[in-house]
């Protein structure tokens, strides 16, 4: 299935972008950077004020009722301004899997605070470089868990997290709330991500799924964030290619401006392809949630989305900062913010093998 | 089921009904000629089964319907390899040409007829030894003679042109202003005295197209399409009629699915070559960037539906899905390893890596090469500037040659 967005949608982007533009400011996500569990909080302000929180948590839960596209849409406009917080993804995720619970009471705590901005959520499967490790480390029994989860996004300052763990009759899904758990913030080349080694120590947490179940939960889940970043990954690499073009429009070197050697044009037209697949996967993979959220066909969907999304960014970031020349790798000019967001995307909910792996298992016919 | 829903199970069964005679398996060792022969007929039933010029005006003998039930048409046939790749470019260009430009209407109508019917062809003549991508650097040219013009010159890779009876040209007519205000455009009769075809044997074995040259032909003005110095405004109209055509994010070549086959049949250092890392990335990578394809398809579709300009993001299939297809055969060429060397000139592209491999140039640079295609994208899409164009400004006759 692929849509067309309705006028609704169409102002949901418009107006999610305009107000990043006013407000966001590269010299405090330059400053962030050098910061060890900070991020942006007018950011983070704007997101709660907007209702960007509670757009795909269900009404009946305090939320907007609405779905991955329009969060998509939104997520794209926080792509091209570098946004300085991850919360937006790790809610959802945690929300997703809070709406598929089977503890009612427990979404009907969480959903309505997640909704107003009053908790904040982070989701911590991956363990090294397995998205969602067949045999997590992290324990849980007798409602409580242990161990380690390293560099959790969002792990320095959300409320609640979304745990993928391992207990005596197989993985589970569990949701736990932070306070009883220790943070190690992760100083790290992306500091406003908020990574943290989360450490519980029989961190009391309440069961979401088990077994299969909590597999095919977790699968949707990451499937949905994966959706939700790539759409961040395209607003980045879009943002790119237009500041590439501007720049070789502008910039002249042997009596032309660069734009007019094929070197520079091919190279932007080559980026602009990249961005062009990356958006339509993604809005085929959120067109495609309400109707195949669990299924294959979603986690395809999101696979190619995700996939797509990867390439451009690294390409575009890559790229953009080469056509700038010496410029590009300033401090000042911040390039290096969509560079070093696009290596954080591209390893968060899931690397590039992990999608490839996902994606090939399931085209070969070949998933359990 | 929507209008579009129900005419694609109306071509379906028709072309089910087709293919056993016509179909790709049905035609397996045919030569080009008992090919053209089964092509003329099958145009024929096409045309009398009421799926001959889909959107074309009824008045001029076509269907009346929407260019949406003409793409809906095309996707199903492509499916079932029917002969009618001989009339693709004839139906595609020269003869809505025709129909626009050319006052003689019940001449019109008689070619508009016989070519949908398949009984003659019309061809393309843009292209020449001095110039493809650079069209206007065309040298062709045509003198004024009597009450019409003498053409001399010569055109290159012109398609099917050996099995053609007509077709349409672009011709210099004068010499001493900007070489793009001095063009005109003419369709000419390829019986006239004058015309000689060649056609050029290609890498992958096959001679589809041709080289024409020019001996003095007279050309009657009544043959002019358009004004005198107006041949280029034309020849980008020709360009322009089939935008929207039938994609394919294969490129032309096999689909993913036939990969993904070859990689679970062989092995490769004792396993499935599907669980080797580097086929398993490059299938995914090619499904995540066909997936975009062919989700830029469908939305440029449901664009269309609703009666809107599809994106300018559609000028990417070509160069994105054929390229892609060129290092893919080479990848499937190294997984059947010596048991891929064996080469069938007549096996269909869309089966066979190697003939899909071997015929990848051709569309990497016909209709537009990928280096045009970027630049197009760059310029018209992206803003940026035109390339540096010495001859810009210049009369033809004073270029450095």
């Amino acid at each position: 299935m692929s849509i067309l967005y309705d006028e609704g949608q169409q102002a949901i982007a418009t107006e999610s972008r305009r107000v990043l533009d006013a407000r966001m400011d590269k010299a405090r996500l330059l400053a962030l950077l050098e910061q060890v569990g900070q991020h942006d909080a007018a950011f983070w302000d704007t997101a709660v004020e907007q209702g960007w929180t509670a757009l795909a948590i269900p009404e009946e839960h305090g939320g907007l009722g609405l779905g991955l596209i329009e969060l998509g849409l939104v997520a794209q406009a926080c792509g091209a301004a570098t946004s300085g917080a991850p919360f937006l993804t790790g809610g959802y995720g945690l929300s997703q899997a809070l709406v598929h619970s089977s503890d009612a009471a427990l979404a009907a705590e969480w959903l309505p605070k997640l909704a107003s901005g009053e908790l904040t959520g982070c989701v911590a499967f991956a363990e090294g470089n397995a998205a969602l490790p067949p045999k997590p480390t992290v324990t849980y029994a007798n409602g409580a868990l242990d161990g380690v989860k390293p560099a959790v996004p969002g792990g320095c300052a959300a409320d609640v997290a979304l745990v993928w763990a391992l207990s005596d009759s197989g993985v589970v899904l569990v949701a736990a709330d932070l306070a009883g758990a220790s943070r190690k913030p992760v100083d790290s080349y992306d500091n406003s991500r908020l990574y943290a080694d989360l450490t519980f120590a029989g961190t009391p947490a309440t069961l979401i799924a088990s077994g299969d179940a909590a597999r095919a939960l977790a699968l949707d889940v990451l499937g949905r964030m994966a959706v939700v970043t790539a759409h961040e990954q395209v607003g980045g690499a879009e943002a790119l290619l237009y500041i590439a073009r501007d720049y070789a429009l502008t910039r002249k070197a042997f009596g032309q401006p660069i734009g007019a050697f094929q070197s520079i044009k091919h190279r932007i037209a080559e980026m602009y392809g990249f961005v062009e697949v990356a958006r339509a996967n993604c809005i085929h993979a959120a067109a495609s949630a309400d109707n195949l959220g669990g299924t294959d066909a979603f986690l395809t969907a999101a696979a190619d989305a995700r996939i797509s999304a990867t390439e451009a960014y690294d390409t575009n970031s890559r790229d953009c900062v080469q056509i700038h020349g010496g410029i590009g790798v300033t401090w000042e000019l911040g390039l290096h913010l969509h560079m070093r967001r696009a290596r954080s995307l591209a390893v968060e909910c899931g690397n590039l093998v992990f999608w490839e792996d996902l994606l090939v298992d399931r085209l070969a016919g070949e998933v359990a | 089921m929507s209008d579009l829903q129900v005419y694609r199970e109306k071509a379906r069964a028709f072309l089910a009904s087709m293919a056993p005679k016509y179909g790709r398996d049905a035609r397996k060792g045919n030569t080009v000629e008992q090919d053209l022969a089964l092509g003329r007929e099958y145009m024929a039933a096409r045309y009398d089964a009421g799926f001959g010029g889909i959107n074309w005006p009824v008045e001029m003998g076509g269907q009346g319907l929407t260019h949406l039930h003409k793409i809906t048409f095309d996707g199903e046939e492509m499916q079932f390899g029917m002969p009618s790749h001989f009339f693709g470019i004839s139906l595609g260009m020269p003869v809505p040409i025709l129909m626009h430009y050319c006052e003689d209407k019940e001449f019109v109508k008689e070619r508009v007829r016989k070519a949908l019917r398949g009984e003659e062809i019309w061809c393309q003549m843009f292209s020449e030894p001095s110039g493809g991508s650079d069209l206007a650097a065309l040298r062709t040219k045509v003198e004024p003679d009597g009450n019409g013009w003498k053409m001399n010159g010569q055109k290159i890779w012109t398609s099917w042109a050996q099995y053609c009876d007509y077709g349409v040209i672009v011709t210099r007519s004068d010499p001493t202003v900007e070489k793009h205000k001095g063009l005109t455009y003419f369709w000419i009769d390829m019986r006239s005295k004058g015309v000689e075809v060649r056609p050029i044997k290609l890498a992958g074995g096959d001679s589809h197209v041709n080289e024409v040259f020019f001996d003095d032909v007279r050309v009657e003005d009544s043959q002019r399409l358009g004004a005198v110095g107006g041949g280029f405004g034309v020849s980008l109209h020709t360009l322009m009629i089939e935008r929207y055509i039938a994609t394919d994010s294969s490129g032309f070549g096999p689909h993913l699915d036939e990969f993904v086959k070859l990689a679970k049949r062989v092995d490769l250092n004792g396993k499935p070559a599907l669980e080797d890392g580097r086929v398993r990335s490059a299938i995914a990578r090619n499904h995540a960037m066909r997936g975009g394809l062919d989700a830029i398809t469908k939305r440029a579709f449901a664009m269309m539906m609703a009666g809107m300009q599809p994106g300018p993001e559609g000028s990417l299939q070509k160069l994105v899905a054929v390229r892609s297809r060129q290092k893919l055969s080479e990848m499937a060429m190294d997984l059947m390893g010596n048991e891929g060397l064996a080469f069938d000139p007549h096996a269909f592209v869309k089966t066979d890596w190697g003939t899909s491999w071997l015929n990848a140039p051709t569309g990497r640079i016909a209709g537009g090469s990928d280096e045009v295609l970027l630049n197009t994208i760059a310029e018209k899409i992206l803003g940026l500037p035109q390339d540096h164009r010495p001859d810009k400004g210049v009369p033809f006759n004073a270029i450095p040659a």
